[in-house]
């Protein structure tokens, strides 16, 4: 991964403190390259949801700064789409309604006439595959349908950051599985390294990530920290036989060494 | 005819063949209603028009009351529910308030707008403003954060989450305000009618069903008239509550 | 002794807030400041006993909201200000019968009070209310019972039950001014009638919503059907009970208002019409706010009760 121009996110020092004494996060620092896709792992309660959050702007460093492009993180924008476990998607619209919400009231609303706003929602129907359900509402699809309306809202508004916060985990096996390779070619893992979006993915499970990431942040809990960031150096596009390649295996070995105690823990 | 529907029949069928039996025991003059009497007056009053001018003029004066009382209650629970600090200012008094019911302030309501429709409107407005009030505070206020955080990272401003996420997701508990709203506006009209009708004149008077009780009841000591508004106030009030619950499972289908 | 506005625990949790929610560094910070100056004065002035609460570490500055004042003085303050236009209001309506000023209405009270009406017409409706709460328990929470317990009996009632109820308690005042006369019974019965059917229906749905396995584990430990109502049913079905009273309440507190001003000679219903007619509004007022403060103590008593007697089921009322 080429280092040397600037790094899209900054975090420097980053501490979070919940009720004055639990402390979620501490002395945190890291960089986030332009246009890769970077997972963060680790135990439950090691903070991975609240770096998100405050990276969204959802939530404030209780010491530090988290920049973006050099600039100040000061609250939630249009810039850095979210796209939560539970989907948040609006029960009472349909999912061409889910999806275009953003184009229809964000902050870029007057530009974009109902016409090009329904060209644009047409073309994300399409791409997550959704293309027959858009009349429906949330309440009548299936898991994986939801998920894919979740991910075409958060595409719409075209944000430079993509923040997703375990979107995976309450699918069934099969469609997690098929859904990540989708993820991966609607992120644009086919298009060249300048094209693609930076997207930040936390996850529980570490073959997900090893599968998707171009790095993987490794954190520990009590209190959350980074312990480790591994560089995922398989090729792209990651193709299914991946998983049964000999270094993802190594790699996979090598994050769950540096969580297992933790984890062990935290079940005990 | 299934078990169920003749047991659920039978205890009312009975009441009402053992009324009419009282009834026929009475000397003939008697003024006591009985339900021969009482079909009797409602198809004279129906057919004279009596009865569903009342009843329309009731209806109305509700209709009206309750888009006022909805408009405020509405707003201002929607205000309340999105900002801590505008419920903990207003919820004092509105709470102050919420135990007044709204016939106790009727005797001002009359000093201050007569007995005309001003008066009504007002009344009926008062009574359907606290359910409103304060299941649209609930409501707005229990709306999942997610959705207002999903928002929020697609830049829409707080304004326009306050209109088209909270208000939309607070639906169901502003419906069921509503529906509460609505039945205690009827009630609190017929009061009205009825205070009016029994303290500021005789016939001619304000008009509505209440008012056409109690001039039945003073004037001409129409039992039966009495029974046949009793019986059409509950018709409307039952109605009027399957009508929004049917509107509730249309409009909020999305519900699960 | 200063309050800081609460941080909160998970911003996924809790309830809505748009101005917590959305950071305070995107918003006016100058106001902020301003308002934080003012308030730390006021806030002084005010300081209770509650003591210094010390935080770990520095907050970020991004992160420094305006501070609150405690939820007692907000109330204090915004009933002071609806205090302050009413007396305004009076003044520029400048008519003493349309709209009497609040010291108009504190001089009428005080009034009242001295000479023993109020306490006379307050006690003749509390005691109406009372009386009408024990009729209606007598007759809806042994129905209610019995209609939970034996299905049978609760399908052939209920019909009768769901057709009287829509007829509201006043709609019953002009028959029964022809069968009571103006009184005292007939705002009993009304206010019983009212008292009735919140009582009967959460009775029933205090009963319904006792786990059977509870009543299953009673019989297997050999319990008498007597006994299993006693010791199981009933004290599981308490909390709806109380519920149901405090609707009653409610309801009958309303009613009583209506029956007393139509079909009464005493009582608080009674002197509002009353004093109306003798074009007396500070008095009108008067009784007014006599019978806001009855509704809202009933209220806090009935609570108070419930809290005491169901400790484990407290539950919010959305009515």
């Amino acid at each position: 991964m080429p280092a040397e121009q600037p790094p899209k996110l900054r975090l420097c020092g980053i501490g979070k403190r919940f009720g004055g004494n639990v402390v979620a996060v501490q002395s945190m620092d890291l960089e986030v390259i332009a246009g890769e896709f970077l997972c963060i792992v680790g135990p439950s309660g090691c903070g991975k949801s609240t770096v998100l959050n405050m990276i969204a702007g959802l939530d404030q460093p209780s010491d530090g700064s988290i920049e973006k492009d050099g600039v100040l993180i000061k609250g939630p924008g249009a810039d850095r789409g979210v796209m939560f476990q539970d989907y948040a998607l609006f029960p009472w619209r349909t999912v061409e309604a889910n999806i275009g919400f953003g184009l229809r009231y964000g902050p870029r609303a007057r530009q974009i006439s109902a016409a090009e706003r329904h060209a644009r929602v047409g073309r994300l129907v399409d791409t997550v595959g959704l293309r027959g359900s858009e009349h429906k509402y949330p309440h009548q699809l299936s898991g994986g349908m939801r998920q894919r309306c979740a991910l075409a809202r958060l595409l719409a508004n075209e944000p430079d950051v993509l923040l997703m916060d375990e979107p995976l985990a309450a699918l069934d096996a099969q469609t997690r599985t098929i859904l990540q390779g989708e993820l991966l070619r609607i992120w644009g893992e086919v298009r060249p390294v300048e094209e693609r979006r930076t997207a930040i993915f936390i996850t529980h499970g570490i073959d997900e990530a090893v599968f998707l990431a171009d790095r993987v942040v490794v954190m520990s809990s009590q209190p959350g920290r980074v312990t480790a960031i591994i560089d995922i150096g398989l090729p792209r596009p990651r193709a299914e036989s991946v998983r049964t390649d000999p270094e993802f295996g190594r790699l996979t070995e090598e994050i769950w060494s540096l969580i297992r105690d933790q984890a062990y823990r935290a079940i005990a | 005819m299934s078990a169920r529907h003749f047991r659920s029949m039978v205890l009312p069928v009975v009441l009402v063949v053992l009324w009419q039996a009282w009834a026929m025991t009475l000397p003939a003059k008697s003024a006591a209603p009985s339900p021969a009497h009482v079909v009797k007056e409602f198809g004279a009053l129906v057919s004279s028009g009596a009865l569903p001018s009342a009843t329309v003029q009731s209806l109305g004066r509700v209709v009206l009351g309750f888009v006022l009382g909805a408009m405020l209650g509405i707003t201002t629970g929607a205000l309340m529910g999105a900002f801590r600090s505008v419920h903990r200012n207003l919820d004092p008094i509105i709470e102050t308030f919420r135990p007044v019911a709204a016939i106790a302030i009727l005797p001002m309501v009359i000093l201050w707008c007569g007995t005309g429709l001003l008066a009504a409107v007002a009344i009926v407005g008062y009574a359907a403003f606290f359910p409103l009030v304060i299941n649209t505070a609930h409501g707005v206020s229990h709306v999942d954060r997610r959705l207002v955080q999903a928002a929020l990272t697609m830049g829409v401003k707080p304004s326009t989450i306050l209109r088209t996420v909270l208000l939309p997701a607070a639906l169901p508990s502003i419906f069921v305000g509503a529906r509460l709203a609505m039945g205690i506006a009827w009630t609190a009209i017929i009061a009205a009618e009825l205070a009016v009708g029994a303290k500021a004149g005789g016939p001619g008077g304000s008009g509505g069903l209440g008012e056409m009780m109690f001039v039945d009841y003073s004037y001409s000591v129409d039992l039966n008239g009495i029974v046949v508004c009793m019986i059409v106030v509950g018709i409307v009030s039952l109605l009027i509550d399957r009508g929004f619950r049917a509107a509730e499972r249309r409009l909020l289908a999305w519900r699960l | 002794m200063r309050r800081r506005r609460d941080v909160p625990s998970d911003p996924f949790s809790g309830p809505v807030d748009l101005i917590a929610m959305v950071p305070v560094a995107s918003r006016s910070t100058q106001r902020n400041h301003a308002k934080q100056r003012l308030r730390r004065g006021i806030v002084i002035v005010a300081a209770t006993a509650e003591g210094t609460r010390t935080t770990a570490g520095l907050p970020s500055r991004a992160w420094r909201g305006p501070y609150v004042l405690p939820r007692a003085l907000v109330a204090v303050r915004s009933l002071l200000i609806l205090l302050v236009i009413w007396q305004c209001a009076s003044l520029w309506t400048g008519n003493p019968l349309l709209l009497p000023s609040p010291v108009g209405v504190v001089d009428a009270l005080v009034d009242l009070l001295r000479s023993g009406e109020l306490f006379d017409q307050a006690s003749v409706s509390i005691a109406r209310l009372m009386i009408s709460l024990v009729v209606a328990m007598v007759l809806a929470i042994p129905l209610g019972l019995l209609m939970g317990l034996l299905p049978l009996v609760g399908e052939i009632i209920d019909p009768v039950i769901e057709l009287l109820r829509p007829i509201s308690g006043i709609a019953w005042i002009p028959l029964a001014l022809f069968t009571f006369g103006i009184g005292g019974t007939l705002p009993i019965f009304i206010m019983s009638y009212a008292a009735f059917f919140p009582l009967l229906f959460n009775t029933i749905a205090g009963v319904r919503s006792v786990d059977a396995r509870l009543v299953s584990a009673a019989r297997s430990m050999g319990l008498r059907r007597s006994a299993i109502v006693l010791h199981v049913v009933l004290p599981a079905s308490l909390p709806s009970v109380i519920v149901g009273l405090r609707l009653a309440i409610a309801s009958g507190w309303t009613a009583i208002v209506a029956a007393e001003l139509i079909g009464a000679d005493s009582g608080v219903g009674f002197a509002i019409e009353w004093y109306r007619e003798l074009l007396m509004s500070a008095k009108v007022l008067a009784f007014i706010v006599v019978i806001g403060l009855i509704g809202y103590s009933a209220n806090l008593t009935i609570t108070a009760v419930h809290r005491r007697l169901t400790p484990w089921a407290v539950t919010a009322e959305l009515r």
